[in-house]
This record gives C-alpha cells, sequence and structure tokens, in this order.
C-alpha cells in the first residue's frame, strides 16, 4: 500500500476540493432565446437583501421581454464601489448595463469603454419623457455623444436648516434672521440649558463634515453659514463671478464667523469627529438645537420616533437660513442630482436594444409599481392610486417591512420624483409617543420653498487632483481648529499656495469647461 | 542554596505580584471598552446618554432589537453558511499548501533551499496590488466564483515561515531514527511530525480561518451573484453605507438605533471564531514535543 | 548516521543529495506551481507600473512610460509626508505592540492564578475581531472632545479637554494605542505557542540550581522564543511601507491628514481616479524598500544572535 499512494490520492482530492467548489453564480443559459443582461445596481436600502430568486419580476422580465436579468448589488458604500467598477474596467471585464458615479464614468468615457446610447432615448418612448430631458441628456454628454443614461436621483433641495422650537420658547427667544440673532440663539442655546434638565450638556449647532464634490471644504452641513456671505459650495456659477468660492474674500469672513462659533464653544464639540450616524444620533439624544438636515432623515417615521420617544415636547420648525451683512442668505448649492446609469462598450447591438426594452418597460406602469413597491395586494394597497403599507394581509411583506423591502431593492431605477413617489413615501402621520401629526412631504415643501443658491451642473465640472482635494480640505480644517492662525495674513498666504500648487489652474480648467457647455447663467 | 520545594523566595513574590498586577490591569484595560460595545449592542432606541454611561445600563432595560433585526435579515443566513463555505475551504486548500511547503523549506539539507525561500519571499513584499491580482483572476476565469476568493490568498508568506521555524525546531534525531526504522518522507511527515507539530499547525489554521472569515475586499471583487456574497459583504453595507443618494424614509432595522445595529453586527460576525478558539486552545499543550522524544 | 552534516559543494554529491531529497522535491510541486500562478502571474501583470495601461490595449498592449508613474508618485506635494507617517505608525506598531505581546505571553505563561490566566487569555484576543468601524465607536466615546470619558475625567479634575481625535500632537499616540490594545492579545498567540514548546526540563533544572524567576525568564524563556521573535520583527519589517490602512482609514479626517495620510490611503483616493499603474508602481516601490530593509535586518539579526530568516 504505502504511505507514498496514500498522500498521492490525498493530493489529488485535495486538487479535486478546489474545482467543484468553485461554485457558479445564478445559472447562465447560453445560445439562442433570451438575452442575457448583467445589470449592477444600487441598492435602495443598503441592508435588507438582494430580491429574491423567486421575485415575480425576473420571470415577467424573461417571458414578456426576453431576458435572462442577472442582478449584482454594488456595494453601498461610494468608495467600495469605485473601486469594484474600476478593477472591473480595468481587466475589460464591465457587466451590460451598471450605475456608477459621475468621476468614475467620466474616466470609462475617455478610456472608450463606454457605449453611446444616443440611438436608445428614441427606443424608450415611456421613459425618455418621464427621465430623460435636455438637461439629463447634456450630464452624460462628451463631445456631442452621450454616453450614460442619466436618471433623476435624489429630489434637490431637500435639506434645510431646522431649529428646536421648543427651546426657543422656553427661553423666549424669537427666531432668529440675522447672522448675529443665529449667534445669539447658539449662544443661549449652549449655556442657558434649555432643555431645562440642570446640566450643562446641549450646544447652539450641530454639524459634521460631509463633502462631495459641489460642496468642499467644511461640506454641506456648514453652508448656511457660507451662504449667508454668498459663497456657498465648491463653484460660483453665475457668468458674472464665477469662479472658486475659496478663492473669494467672502470666504474668509465666513471661516471667521465659524472661528468665532468654534472659540465661543456654540458648535458641537465633537462636529469634526463625527460620522453621519453619530450626528444623527445627536440631535435625536437633544445635544444641539440648530442643524441643517435632510426631510426624510429629520421627518420620517423611522427617523423621527427615537427623538419624539425621548422628547414628546421637543418640537424642530424649519427656519431661513441666517442672513449676512450684505442680505444674502442660502441653505447651500443645489443640482439635479442624476444617476448614471452606463452600457459596456462591449454589449452587442442585441444587448443595447434589450436594455432600452428592459428600461422602458420598467418605466411602464406594470414595471413601475413592481419595481417601486411590489405586487398589489401583497405588498401594497392602493388609496386613491397612491400606494401605502396598510392593508396587506401580511405586514411582513409590505414594502416597508422587513420581508417586503428586498422586493423594492431597484426601485431608484424608476423613481423620478413624482407626485405618487413622494406621497407615498412621505405619507402624513401621527408619531407614536406625542401624537403629532408629521409629514416628510410637507417638510420638504417647506424647505424647497426657502433660499437656495443654484449651482446646477457644477458636480460636472473637472474634479481637482488627490493632493489639491487634501490640500483644500485639510487648510480649512486646520483654520477652524486653531492649528492655524486665522487671520488675513495667513489666509491670503495659504490661498496663494493653494493656486499654486494647481489651484488657479483648476479654475481655469473648470471655467472653459462651463463656458464650453453654456453652463453659467 | 535555597531548595525549590520549600516556599519561594522574596524576589519570586514580587515577580508573581507584577505578573498578576499587570494582568488584572491588562484585564480591566481590555474588558471596559468590549463592555461598552456589548452593552451598546444590546441599547435601546429610547435611551440618552453617552456611551460611558451606556456601560451602566441595567440587564433589565437592554434590548435585542438589533440582534433580532440582523438575523431576520433575508440575506444574513444565506451569508453566514457563504462565509463558512469559504472559510472551510480555504483553511483546507491553505493548509494543503502551507503545510508541505513549510516542511519542504525546513529540511537544511535541501540543495536550492535557500533559493526557494526567497522565491516565496519575494511576492510577500512586491504587493503588486488590485489591479495585477484582478487581471490574472479573471485570465483564470474564476470571476464569480467562490474559489476566487480564497485561493489567492490561500498561502500566506509569514504562515509559511513561521511553520518553517516550527519545524526546524523538531530535534534531527527524532527524523533519522524514522528514517533508520524505513520510513518514506511521507510517512515521516504524517505519522511523525505533524502530530508533533499540533499547536503551530492549529495555530497558523487559526490564523487562515480568521483571514477568510473576515475577509470583505476579495469577495467584492471578484464576486457578482448575490447569493455568493459571505458576511463581510452585507456587514460593510451595514457598517459603512455612504447614502449619498439615500432614500432614508424607511430603516430595514425599525426599532434598533443604528449604532446598536453596528456593534451587533460585528459580535455575529465574531462569533464563530470566539467559538473556536478555547478549542483550538487545548492543542497549546506543554510538552508535547518532549514526550515523543523521551519515549 | 548524523544527518547536519555540512553540505559539500561538490557536483557529484549535489546530484547525490538531489536523489535523496527528491520525496522532498515532489511535495514541492504542486505549492511551487500555487505560486507561480497565483503569486507571479500578478507579479508580471505588475509591469503596468512601467505602463500608462490601458484596459482596451491589456497589459501587453499599453505604452511604456518607464518611470513616470513613479515619479509622479515621488512628486506628490506630500510624499515626504506620506513616507514619514507611514514608517512612523509601522515603527511605532513594532516597538509598542510586540513587546506588549511578548509580554503578555510571557506574563500568562507564568501566572499561576488559573482563573486569572485563563480569564485573561480568553479575554485578549478578542479585540482582534472588532473591525475598525466598531473601534472607531469605541475611541469616539472614549475620546469625544464633548462628551468622551476621557475629557470627562479631565474635565471632572478642572482640566480642559483635548480633541484627541482631530488633534496632530495627539493622534498618533491615538493611532499606535488602539492598535496596541486591539492587537497585542492577538499577536501573543504565536509567542504563547513558541512557549509552549519550550522543554519543561529546562525549568526544572533551572530551579534546581536556585535561579529566581526573573533569571528564568531571562536566561531561558527568552532566549528560547527568540528565534520567533525576530522571525516575526523580521517579517514586518519587510512589510514597513503596507499595513494600517483600514485603521487610518475610519479614524483620520482633515484636520489630522498631515499626520494621518500614508502611502496607503493616498493610492486608494487616487484608486477612486482610476489611478492603477499608479497603485501599482507604489506597491513595487514598497516592495523594494521592504526587500532592502529585510536584508539588511537579516544579516544584523544573523551576525547578532545566529538565527535568521533566510
Amino acid at each position: 500500500m504505502g504511505t507514498k499512494r496514500m498522500l498521492l490520492v490525498a493530493m489529488m482530492v485535495g486538487l479535486l476540493l478546489c474545482t467543484p467548489l468553485m461554485a457558479q453564480g445564478q445559472r447562465e443559459t447560453g445560445g439562442t432565446g433570451p438575452v442575457d443582461i448583467e445589470l449592477w445596481y444600487g441598492a435602495a436600502i443598503t441592508e435588507a437583501g438582494p430580491p429574491p430568486e423567486d421575485w415575480v419580476g425576473f420571470q415577467i422580465i424573461k417571458d414578456k421581454l426576453g431576458i435572462n436579468l442577472k442582478l449584482t448589488a454594488l456595494p453601498s458604500n461610494e468608495a467600495d464601489q469605485d473601486v469594484k467598477i474600476s478593477a472591473a474596467a480595468a481587466a475589460d471585464n464591465l457587466p451590460d448595463l451598471f450605475m456608477v458615479r459621475r468621476e468614475v464614468w467620466l474616466r470609462l468615457v475617455n478610456q472608450g469603454m463606454l457605449a453611446p446610447v444616443d440611438d436608445l432615448y428614441a427606443k424608450m418612448p415611456v421613459r425618455t419623457p418621464l427621465q430623460y430631458d435636455t438637461d439629463s441628456i447634456g450630464f452624460t454628454t462628451i463631445d456631442g455623444v452621450s454616453y450614460g443614461l442619466a436618471s433623476p436621483g435624489s429630489i434637490a433641495r431637500n435639506e434645510g436648516v431646522l431649529i428646536r422650537k421648543d427651546w426657543l420658547d422656553k427661553l423666549g427667544l424669537k427666531i432668529p434672521v440675522t447672522l448675529d440673532d443665529y449667534m445669539q440663539v447658539m449662544k443661549a442655546f449652549t449655556f442657558n440649558d434649555p432643555d431645562g434638565n440642570g446640566k450643562n450638556d446641549t450646544y447652539g449647532y450641530g454639524a459634521f463634515i460631509e463633502i462631495n464634490n459641489f460642496e468642499e471644504g467644511l461640506g454641506r452641513r456648514m453652508d448656511p453659514f457660507f451662504g449667508a456671505f454668498g459663497v456657498a459650495g465648491t463653484w460660483n456659477m453665475t457668468k458674472a463671478d464665477f469662479g472658486l468660492n475659496v478663492r473669494k474674500d467672502r470666504y474668509y469672513d465666513a471661516m471667521a464667523f465659524i472661528k468665532r462659533m468654534v472659540d465661543d464653544g456654540v458648535i458641537d464639540p465633537n462636529w469634526l469627529a463625527y460620522k453621519k450616524d453619530d450626528f444623527r444620533a445627536a440631535w435625536k439624544q437633544g445635544r444641539f438645537g440648530i442643524m441643517r438636515e435632510q426631510n426624510a432623515a429629520f421627518a420620517a417615521t423611522s427617523n423621527y420616533a427615537p427623538f419624539d420617544k425621548n422628547f414628546p415636547d421637543g418640537e424642530w420648525i424649519v427656519a431661513d437660513p441666517p442672513k449676512g451683512p450684505e442680505g444674502k442668505q442660502s441653505v447651500g448649492v443645489y443640482t439635479s442630482q442624476y444617476r448614471v446609469y452606463a452600457i459596456s462598450d462591449r454589449a452587442t447591438a442585441e444587448k443595447k436594444d434589450a436594455i432600452a426594452r428592459l428600461l422602458d418597460w420598467m418605466s411602464s406602469k406594470e414595471g413601475y409599481y413592481l419595481l417601486g413597491w411590489g405586487v398589489e395586494g401583497v405588498n401594497y394597497t392602493l388609496k386613491e392610486g397612491i400606494p401605502i403599507a396598510a392593508g396587506v394581509p401580511d405586514a411582513e411583506y409590505a414594502f416597508t417591512g422587513p420581508k417586503g423591502q428586498p422586493y423594492t431593492q431597484l426601485r431608484n431605477m424608476v423613481f423620478y420624483n413624482g407626485e405618487v413617489e413622494l406621497t407615498s413615501r412621505y405619507p402624513t402621520y401621527i408619531t407614536a409617543t406625542s401624537g403629532k401629526e408629521m409629514s416628510a412631504l410637507r417638510v420638504l415643501v417647506d424647505m424647497q420653498s426657502r433660499p437656495w443658491t443654484a449651482a446646477i451642473a457644477s458636480d460636472t465640472l473637472p474634479p481637482p487632483s488627490t493632493d489639491l482635494k487634501r490640500f483644500y480640505e485639510q487648510g480649512v480644517t486646520e483654520f477652524i481648529t486653531g492649528r492655524r492662525a486665522l487671520n488675513k495674513a495667513n489666509w491670503d498666504a495659504w490661498v496663494a499656495e493653494f493656486d499654486k500648487l494647481g489651484g488657479k489652474a483648476w479654475e481655469e480648467e473648470a471655467r472653459s469647461v462651463a463656458v464650453a457647455n453654456g453652463l453659467l447663467r | 542554596m535555597k531548595s525549590p520545594v520549600v516556599g519561594i523566595s522574596a524576589t519570586d513574590k514580587v515577580f508573581y505580584l507584577l505578573v498578576n498586577t499587570v494582568l488584572v490591569f491588562l484585564f480591566i484595560v481590555i474588558a471596559i471598552p468590549l463592555w461598552s460595545t456589548i452593552t451598546l449592542s444590546f441599547r435601546p432606541n429610547s435611551f440618552i446618554g453617552t456611551n460611558f454611561e451606556g456601560m451602566f445600563l441595567a440587564p433589565w432595560d437592554w434590548s435585542n432589537a438589533a440582534y433580532k433585526a440582523l438575523m431576520g435579515n433575508n440575506g444574513f443566513i444565506m451569508a453566514f453558511f457563504n462565509s463558512i463555505k469559504i472559510m472551510v475551504y480555504g483553511v483546507a486548500s491553505a493548509l494543503f499548501l502551507t503545510v508541505p511547503l513549510a516542511y519542504a523549506l525546513s529540511i537544511r539539507t535541501l540543495p536550492g533551499r535557500v533559493f526557494l525561500i526567497v522565491i516565496i519571499l519575494i511576492p510577500h513584499m512586491f504587493d503588486v496590488g488590485m489591479i495585477p491580482s484582478f487581471l490574472m483572476v479573471k485570465d483564470l476565469g474564476l470571476i464569480d466564483k467562490l474559489a476566487a476568493v480564497y485561493l489567492p490568498t490561500a498561502v500566506s508568506t509569514y504562515n509559511c515561515l513561521i511553520m518553517k521555524g516550527f519545524f526546524e525546531g523538531i530535534p534531527d534525531e527524532l527524523k533519522e531514527s524514522a528514517r533508520i526504522d524505513g520510513a518514506s518522507e511521507f510517512t515521516l511527515l504524517i505519522r511523525i511530525i505533524l502530530p508533533l507539530s499540533k499547536p503551530i499547525v492549529m495555530s497558523v489554521g487559526l490564523f487562515y480561518a480568521v483571514s477568510f472569515w473576515n475577509d470583505f475586499f476579495h469577495p467584492m471583487l471578484y464576486l457578482n451573484s448575490n447569493n455568493l456574497m459571505p458576511l463581510p459583504i452585507l456587514l460593510r453595507n451595514i457598517l459603512m453605507a455612504s447614502g449619498m443618494n439615500e432614500f432614508v424614509e424607511v430603516s430595514a432595522f425599525g426599532e434598533a438605533p443604528i449604532q446598536a445595529i453596528k456593534a451587533a453586527s460585528v459580535f455575529l460576525a465574531a462569533i464563530p471564531m470566539v467559538i473556536a478558539y478555547p478549542f483550538i486552545q487545548r492543542y497549546f499543550a506543554k510538552g508535547t514535543l518532549l514526550g515523543s522524544v523521551k519515549g | 548516521m548524523d544527518a547536519s552534516v555540512s553540505v559539500p559543494s561538490s557536483g557529484k554529491s549535489l546530484v547525490r543529495r538531489i536523489q535523496r531529497h527528491r520525496a522532498i522535491y515532489v511535495l514541492l510541486v504542486i505549492p511551487i506551481t500555487y505560486f507561480i500562478i497565483f503569486k507571479y502571474i500578478p507579479i508580471w501583470n505588475g509591469q503596468i507600473a512601467f505602463k500608462n495601461f490601458m484596459p482596451r490595449q491589456g497589459v501587453l498592449g499599453s505604452a511604456w512610460i518607464g518611470f513616470a508613474n513613479f515619479v509622479e508618485f515621488f512628486d506628490s506635494f506630500y510624499f515626504w509626508e506620506l513616507l514619514r507617517n507611514t514608517v512612523m505608525y509601522s515603527v511605532g506598531k513594532l516597538l509598542i505592540s510586540i513587546p506588549l505581546s511578548i509580554m503578555l505571553a510571557i506574563m500568562l505563561y507564568e501566572c499561576r492564578i488559573t482563573v486569572l490566566r485563563k480569564t485573561v487569555q480568553t479575554l485578549a484576543y478578542l479585540p482582534h475581531f472588532l473591525s475598525w468601524v466598531i473601534m472607531y465607536g469605541i475611541l469616539l466615546g472614549l475620546l469625544a472632545p464633548g462628551d468622551g470619558l476621557l475629557n470627562d475625567i479631565a474635565k471632572a479634575f478642572g482640566g480642559r479637554g483635548i480633541d484627541y481625535l482631530t488633534n496632530v500632537q495627539a493622534f498618533p499616540w491615538v493611532v499606535l494605542l488602539s492598535d496596541a490594545w486591539k492587537e497585542m492579545g492577538w499577536g501573543a498567540i504565536i509567542f504563547i505557542a513558541a512557549l509552549m514548546a519550550i522543554d519543561p526540563t529546562l525549568f526544572e533544572a533551572a530551579i534546581v540550581e536556585g535561579a529566581t524567576a526573573w533569571q528564568r525568564v531571562r536566561y531561558i524563556t527568552l532566549p528560547s522564543i527568540l528565534p520567533v521573535i525576530i522571525m516575526v520583527v523580521l517579517l514586518r519589517l519587510g512589510t514597513i511601507l503596507s499595513g494600517g490602512f483600514n485603521q487610518l482609514y475610519m479614524l483620520y479626517s482633515p484636520s489630522v491628514y498631515s499626520v494621518g495620510d500614508i502611502i496607503d490611503t493616498w493610492v486608494f483616493r487616487g484608486l477612486q481616479e482610476g489611478k492603477f499603474a499608479l497603485a501599482t508602481a507604489v506597491g513595487l516601490f514598497k516592495g523594494l524598500m521592504g526587500l532592502l530593509l529585510l536584508s539588511f535586518s537579516n544579516r544584523m539579526t544573523r551576525k547578532v544572535s545566529g538565527s535568521s530568516l533566510y
């Protein structure tokens, strides 16, 4: 017998161990018949699972459209999404249809990896009028060719300045209007125990650093203060005064005001260290009295409930952002947020047609309701034409319930911020603890009516280099924390260095792009 | 000269006092943040206060909403089993490859030994990164297959060299007496070396198991099918969602605060390791080597 | 027959030795094949570091640009800072975490109170399983300027709080100490295994000779695990420019970029810009540095203590 033979057998077994375990994913069909389409989508609800294999949508898509749909959920973290897509691109292995962020998308266009889609708009008679207007097509057009399908993303101007009304009332204060008013109120909130619990544990303003490609520096949560000086957002998109806001004189004044907030201690000291979830937990625990928050994150049932339970008498109201010395005020900048879906250059003409069929069906009445809410009678019922979660036999399968949510993971592909959606997603409800009537839709309308600064397409301007981006963010934070003394001389010196590192060149590059595309108003 | 049997000397008393004090201190330093995280995972939505205050929350006020929400999650069970699969096949492949390699390299008289050691050291240090590896995996046709997750990292030079070091420590007399008795190299490896090396094989197996269990990067990169996704992907989606275009009106987690979810998810992910380690510990028995040489 | 004979170098006995060891070579076939496929093909693909990599053109088809990618890295405004930070954290962790792990292992080995020993041993390795996402939350609870535990205590004594996570002086210590806390127990595992392998008769003999516990540790325990210590240190030195990414990515923020940005985090941000060739070039650079450092230290340790990695 011999151990040698035994060992050889063991080695064979070992090798064989590997092969069957190269377990395939979902079954693939080949040859003629249904077209295989691979779709990488951004999940609507990051923590719920993907649509189950027995989802009726797969069958309908196969029977009606002749498509075998293979779904892959992109990671919910944006950096991870970029990495996954970039890696696939590098290996020339992009899927047929995939959601992609603009920076990555732009690079893929430059590398010739994406298919032109101009011919597809006409092939989607239902979807195009709903989702693709001239701005949308312009968003994905490079040198006259459109390389992506830009669907509407989150609705614009859906954030606002919120103030604790009950604190104002308790301290006998009026709603602040000017910057000085705001400073007074913030001080009162910090030092005069507005929640009346005898402890010195409240602050005036709460925020965290939330940066994206058109809201640089200290991020969007601090923009109401920058807006008071007319320098909200990264770019000033007016014809008269185009440029990087950070290079404008008024930016220094805004920084000085925020520095005063920090020095006087009226801003929650954790703000630089918070991530989004920490910030949200903090306002639900009554740490601060003024903030800039999104309508649904504030007012939707599950988000407001913890605050309601802790502070049944607590009440937030939407207020106008602070008015600066020249009478300017703005919650911040807004642009049309788009979600871009790109098609790999490797997709055959047959596949492109199939994709057009698929997307068009998704926007049809059948697809819209199926992807957006599920099956009528199982996941939702209709009340005056609006889908609601009540009235279904098993509440867990309602589209808001744990078992129902996976069925709506693709809804970002069909929602376009229409009436039905908004009313359904933001219903009016009575809070559990305090019995108040709340409606995220009402809050949204209120927030949209406040002063905002238009910066349309500012997110299509060229991005800065990694080093320049870091220099910008690091610099402003260092001035705020006091690591660099904030005075005019230092600030000007820093801006000069910024220019030298490429800041001026960045602005010029953006100017030429903006002018070429007619983006300045 | 002091007899070892009668009492311990004063310096020794100090020594043991120091040892015990330091261990108690370490216990406190390690336990407190762990306890803080445990209480965090059981925190009810209604709790207001700092993490510190949270540590003293009475157990009857605890809420298991976070754990219920996670385990009731559709994908959770499937992800859990995918992770188990990856870990088991991964550890099997890893040990299958690492043990012979380490053993072969431990033989001092092997011609070309240094050359081979250098061969395995080079990739360890020249970590060429994600794209070259991705290109290779794609060319092998392993994209979207479980093997892509565990095969590329199946041999860690670190673990291999540690094992080699232990094999080198096995006295040559043992090997010689076995060879004299007519044993072949394979028999030697399996019947004698391996049983003696239980501590190190178990340790290395544990290291591999943990790295496979916690790996999110390779599954994220190479897997597309939803039914293959292991646990770390699910958890990372929960823990690190950026959600710039979020529709946050409904959370899948209902009652539990998000920090509790995060803390609970970390504990759930750690459970298999936490259970496995005490078992592995038993193999770290003192004097295994001694017994075989004497006997 | 004495197997540990010094190897003769003449050709005939070389062939004989290969013959003698042929079973070993058979053992090596599969692992080495694995290495060639899974480790060396990527290295071959790594030539994109010297190219302007275009996915459509593939590895071979993309154009050579020589060292341009490396130059881009070296020319980065932050290059020296990145290098300094990376080395600072690697060396710092080496100097703090490894001695702590050794110390913990020895303490556990020597501890006579079973309850204490078992409890600490079981507890110590748990923090390793906490991801840095959770660790961030823990650290926030501990170190937050507004209401973190440490600052609460400091304020109770009339002092001012320190913003540990956003203060450039404090931040490196936060990084080093939190890593030590997290990895000390796990790192001790390998040393515990090494300690278990020490021949107990050595200790018995020492006790008979009248050695104190201190002397026992100094003259027997430590020297016995010295080869393992050296191996661990050397291996970590080889990857001195890597590691720390997960931790720093979670912990850092713009206020501490100057001390928190390391090579890997910088490259990661560049990856989002699609700079694959750059990332690969940086990987090669790191490897080269590590190789130099490793061979240097390997030679040094062989001189000093007789054992080395190779």
